[in-house]
């Protein structure tokens, strides 16, 4: 594979010894090889070798997931996939494309979207993340309330098994019941089952027109209702997106703007649809529901620029957040859309009972929550505090039928609570599939539970 | 300690999101983690809790930066990568035992007036006699003396000179090493057009910038030249520059040197663009002229100016608009000496840019972007050669 393609050096090493979680960066995280392989063959050649020799392998994207899926637990082999990136075929008669997993989940759009084929998931990591670590964690995005999460995008799979074996599963058919449905079981496994190398993933035709609406209301609830309302009427916003008062509050100190006192949800919506009428039709629709509930302001983006300034808003809430304090715990619960403004109600009680600040936003359409927990970790008091915050907020979801995570997956970080949202039988249950596909372990070590 | 801790008080603030991955031209190169953005804020951190030793390996890799701050630009958090590298390599080499010697050198040299002089009339010498072409490539003084035109030091986000009280009665040019040693003529043209639109302008004898020292672990080097030229240009107006390298650096003292008068020095520091459009500089159009126009790292995101060249450049001519043209050229100062793969890597995809706007020359404010643009075969012209 060349010398630049296995890096041995302890700097290039320790450069893949950590990912976009909030895990530390550890000297017991460094694999002992980074291994960059340029074709399945490799992939195989290499899994097979590690196999041989139960050297632990941990498949790698860009690192940017939240969980810390990416970390090696166990020294091995780093496998990046960063060198596999090619878009093998874009078959427009059956809107399918097949590409390698390495290829950044931006490139393929901006490739399908130039021939007017629109792939939907987009994660917030959407320009830097690659298609195969977003199928690894099932990535989901904001336009997961109308187009759904990667999954739904996921026709077939090229998979390098643990011990160098090349499967295929699914294909192009749009029906297909030929054995288990191999794909769903790799899509979300977090790279503890295979190696995903190839995907073709289906497509759509690209939306028409697209419109941005931002409403402001007195309280979060109002606008879970507002979205709630909209969905069971029959108009599906291609994306929903909440932010409650700190967020607003955070974000307008990082812009130096000022916040009337008044708001304390932000809703910002995007529709799309096939012409201008139709868009109209939509945006009237939701202006009426948004009166009901006493919106204080419902502004229509008037052209792409305006659009673009709601949603740097949306998009920069991160960071706005990050800045209030030293560290920050964000969450990634997911619960039944109903369900938004209880948990968040209980969210905010746990804030207070620990005596935290706890910011909240997230994806009001599918009830994705990402709580943002701010805090001083280097205060071990207020650690405590902040672990037993998270745990609270994970039985909160659980309690109204939610689940531990909506797109991030669990990695490291949510190994601990697990067993409280999948019992015992079903971690058992996971555990016999990971045994029969690899029944050495070598496969991302340490992961999930 | 106290530099790897302002070091590491920056990169704390990054999240290892990812963003830059996909701005970093190194990256872009060579896509090895330890090169981008994040790669280097982790390796800082890493030493400041003593999971990475401090060694020449450390150093190697932070030394491996264009400090172009394409980083910084996209991050959400704008965490100033350029700023934290710059005081790692210092912690790094005075831990080592102080600069690589070439870099002393050339510090030694760049220090010194006389000696600036003195080569400039060697290098003009050689040119007249047209026998600088003729030396290896590896001998070749142009090639070598680039080294001092100097990566980036920037500051906080852009800043612009502020214009409150906008006197301009008494006008300096500050002279880049790089403008005095490769540009000669170069810097004649950007005087005579300072001639043209000021009332009275000095050419005090000024010290080099210092950004040489201060990117490559000489900062005490860089302070004593920063004081002198303070204490020079204390008593005129405006200070005005055309090597945007010598503009950012001059612009962002007050970082390192925390006084007041470095804090007034910088403000009345500008970019000869930015000062031509302040001051309603017009220039005459040639219909026959067509250009594209380079952003110098030090002057877009160094300095936040954008607009005013390009206001300039669609005067005087067919201003054709490059894709990307504020990506790294590649020669960021010693870069292109020290990385020569790499650098031709990043060049090789300015040109193909470059080439797809048909234009007939390429303009740029940074000698160190022309002498790096050199080498491919459209002309490069500074700004004040075609306004």
């Amino acid at each position: 594979m060349g010398e630049r393609n296995c890096l041995e050096g302890e700097l290039d090493r320790f450069g893949y010894s950590y990912d976009a979680s909030f895990v530390s960066l550890s000297a017991r995280h460094k694999p002992e090889m980074v291994v960059r392989p340029a074709t399945v063959e490799e992939v195989s050649h290499l899994l097979s070798l590690a196999y041989e020799n139960e050297i632990p392998v941990t498949p790698r994207g860009a690192a940017s997931g939240r969980t810390g899926g990416s970390i090696p637990l166990a020294g091995g082999l780093a496998l990046s996939m960063d060198r596999m990136t090619r878009i093998w075929e874009l078959d427009e008669a059956n809107m399918m494309v097949t590409v390698e997993a390495g290829a950044r989940t931006a490139d393929v759009y901006d490739f399908c979207a130039a021939r007017g084929l629109f792939y939907p998931p987009d994660p917030a990591s959407w320009k830097f993340s690659t298609i195969g670590g977003n199928i690894a964690e099932n990535a989901g995005g904001m336009r997961a309330v109308k187009y759904g999460v990667t999954k739904n995008y996921v026709m077939g799979l090229e998979v390098v098994l643990a011990d160098g074996t090349v499967i295929n599963t699914g294909g192009k058919a749009i029906k297909n019941v030929t054995g288990y449905d191999l794909t769903s079981l790799f899509v979300g496994s977090e790279g503890t089952l295979g190696i995903i190398t190839k995907a073709i993933l289906r497509l759509i035709p690209m939306p028409k027109k697209r419109g941005t609406i931002q409403v402001m209301f007195a309280e979060l609830e109002e606008g879970c209702l507002a979205v709630q309302q909209m969905l069971v009427s029959g108009i599906t916003p291609a994306a929903a997106e909440i932010m409650d008062r700190i967020c607003l509050t955070a974000v307008a100190k990082h812009k130096n703007l000022t916040l009337d006192s008044s708001f304390g949800a932000c809703l910002i919506i995007e529709i799309d649809g096939s012409d201008e009428k139709e868009l109209e039709r939509q945006t009237k629709a939701i202006r009426a529901i948004a009166e009901g509930l006493k919106a204080f302001r419902f502004n229509v983006a008037q052209d792409s620029k305006e659009a673009e300034e709601l949603w740097a808003i949306r998009r920069g809430v991160s960071s706005a957040i990050a800045a209030l304090a030293p560290d920050r715990i964000g969450e990634d619960i997911s619960v039944p859309r109903s369900a938004f403004p209880e948990v968040v109600r209980r969210i905010n009680a746990i804030a207070q009972r620990h005596n935290l600040t706890i910011a909240v936003y997230g994806h009001a359409g599918d009830g994705n929550i990402h709580p943002s927990i701010l805090c001083n970790l280097k205060n071990p008091e207020e650690e405590r505090r902040v672990h037993k915050a998270v745990e609270e907020i994970f039985d909160a979801a659980l309690a109204v039928g939610g689940t531990l995570s909506g797109e991030h997956g669990i990695g490291i970080t949510k190994k601990p609570y697990i067993r409280k949202a999948l019992g015992d039988e079903g971690v058992k249950t996971l555990r016999a599939i990971k045994e029969a596909l690899d029944p050495k372990g070598i496969l991302n070590p340490g992961k999930i539970w | 300690m106290e530099l790897l801790n302002k070091a590491e008080k920056i990169v704390n603030a990054c999240d290892r999101c990812g963003t830059c991955l996909t701005v970093c031209p190194l990256f872009e190169a060579d896509g090895i983690e330890r090169t981008a953005a994040r790669g280097k804020n982790a390796i800082v951190r890493a030493l400041g809790s003593a999971i990475l030793e401090p060694g020449e390996e450390a150093l190697k890799a932070l030394d491996y930066c264009l400090l172009c701050r394409a980083c910084v630009d996209a991050c959400p958090g704008k965490v100033q990568t350029d700023e934290a590298v710059i005081y790692a390599r210092q912690f790094l080499t005075d831990k080592m035992g102080g600069a690589k010697g070439k870099y002393r050198l050339i510090g030694r040299f760049l220090g010194s007036r006389n000696s600036i002089k003195g080569m400039g009339h060697v290098l003009s010498l050689l040119r007249r006699l047209k026998i600088n072409r003729l030396l290896p490539l590896g001998l070749l003084p142009d090639e070598y003396l680039t080294a001092v035109a100097g990566p980036i030091i920037l500051g906080s986000h852009t800043n612009k000179t502020s214009h409150e009280s906008f006197r301009v009665e008494k006008v300096a040019y500050f002279e880049g090493c790089g403008m005095r040693l490769f540009f000669p003529s170069v810097a004649e043209k950007t005087k005579s057009l300072l001639h043209a639109t000021v009332r009275r302008l000095s050419i005090p004898d000024n010290f080099c910038c210092g950004l040489p020292h201060l990117a490559h672990g000489l900062m005490e080097d860089f302070i004593r030249l920063s004081e002198k030229n303070v204490a020079l240009f204390s008593d005129f107006d405006v200070i005005v520059t055309d090597c945007a390298s010598c503009g950012s650096t001059l612009k962002h003292l007050a970082r390192f040197i925390p006084t007041k008068e470095a804090a007034s020095f910088s403000q009345r520091v500008m970019d000869l663009s930015e000062f031509l459009v302040k001051m309603g500089y017009t220039p005459r159009r040639q219909e026959d002229l067509s250009f594209t126009y380079h952003d110098p790292c030090h002057l877009i995101r160094g300095q936040g100016i954008k607009w005013e060249p390009r206001k300039l450049l669609s005067q005087a001519g067919d201003l054709r608009e490059m894709s990307g043209a504020d990506v790294c050229c590649g020669g960021a100062g010693s870069f292109h000496l020290d990385y020569p793969l790499a650098a031709k890597h990043i060049l090789a995809r300015k040109k193909v840019s470059i080439e797809a706007t048909g234009a007939k020359m390429v303009i740029t404010g940074c000698p160190g972007c022309m002498i790096q643009l050199s080498k491919l075969s459209i002309p490069v012209c500074h700004l004040s050669q075609v306004i």
